[in-house]
């Protein structure tokens, strides 16, 4: 359960705060619905910088890939 | 059997079986009105007196001896405290160190939390999202003004990536906030949506021990055996992994590299 929520909860998460943000945005300006929807991709990237970036932690941590201390392969084309 | 289940108890619904949401409900011990906001004192404030009351007591009676060859419980107190220390220590450095207090007392509170949760009859503070969002937003508010004060408006430049097209930057900066801002509602919803379906969960395998009578109910039994111990270690996981994601905050605000 732990390491998958963990990933998913990040990615919500963004989404999440992403469209909070442009809602406010819009109830102030009056501009509905253009802000939330722009704001909602901009969540959706934030959302995916943060998974790419737990996931990146997280292998950092777990060391080399098994493999990749392997001699480069020539004949792959 | 079954009509006997659900003649009986409050908490049975008109299914047959018992309300699994029922053990998360908030009842009013003390009701208080502060200003006209419900300050009541609550089966949730309690089981917070009680945890910062057994950490107190436990931590006082541990170390009272102050021996140089530790008795059995001053060891315990003394195996959490370097626990938490080296976590601080390698998470945010020896300049770290001296919010180790707050990290320590972070810790040992959602662990005990968490711990007492698991005692049948008990009520689990860590599954409410508020409470967990309380804790996450008040690190979130301490972290960011501690990156102010030690950096002053030159922390603005965590939000700016490295090595970036200047073209590209308005639209970075805008998701590296977002990101920012998605910190405390990770920490919080991670803490509780594991405590709130773990419990969830074994109250739902709890009703099918009595629901499967004497013949299948053993299955279910041997499952909730299992399911509770994995649950005593996601009880200290999340415990966990809340105060290490405290320290990384930590070390984002004092450092200042992702």
């Amino acid at each position: 359960m732990g390491e998958a929520l963990k990933l998913a909860t990040e990615m919500i998460a963004g989404v999440g705060v992403g469209g909070f943000i442009g809602w406010a945005l819009d109830r102030l300006f009056g501009t509905a619905p253009i802000l939330m929807v722009v704001f909602l991709i901009l969540g959706s990237a934030a959302g995916i910088l943060n998974v790419i970036r737990n996931a990146q932690r997280r292998q950092a941590a777990a060391g080399p890939l098994p493999g990749k201390d392997l001699p480069p392969d020539d004949d792959d084309d | 059997m079954f009509e006997a289940q659900a003649a009986e108890g409050v908490a049975h619904e008109a299914g047959g079986l018992p309300n699994p949401m029922h053990q998360f409900e908030i009842e009013r011990i003390i009701p208080l009105k502060i200003f006209g906001f419900d300050a009541s004192f609550t089966n949730s404030a309690l089981f917070m007196v009680i945890a910062a009351t057994l950490i107190t007591l436990f931590t006082l009676y541990a170390m009272r001896n102050r021996s140089m060859v530790p008795s059995r419980i001053q060891s315990v107190a003394e195996v959490s405290y370097e626990f938490v220390a080296s976590m601080v220590r390698d998470n945010v450095g020896t300049d770290g160190m001296k919010y180790f207090p707050f990290v320590f007392t972070l810790f040992m509170f959602v662990l005990v939390l968490n711990m007492l949760g698991m005692v049948p009859y008990s009520f689990t503070v860590t599954s409410h999202i508020i409470v967990t969002f309380a804790l996450a937003a008040f690190i979130f508010l301490g972290v960011t003004l501690i990156g102010f004060i030690k950096h002053g408006v030159k922390f603005l430049k965590f939000f700016v990536p490295e090595g970036v097209p200047f073209v590209m930057l308005p639209l970075l900066v805008v998701i590296e906030v977002i990101s920012y801002l998605t910190r405390p509602i990770s920490l919080s919803v991670r803490l509780f949506a594991n405590m709130m379906a773990g419990h969830t969960m074994l109250k739902v395998f709890g009703a099918f021990v009595v629901a499967l009578g004497f013949l299948g109910g053993w299955a279910a039994l041997g499952f909730m055996v299992a399911f509770t111990g994995l649950e005593i270690l996601v009880a200290f996981l999340q415990a966990y992994v809340f105060a290490i994601l405290t320290c990384i905050y930590l070390n984002d605000a004092l450092h200042m590299h992702h």
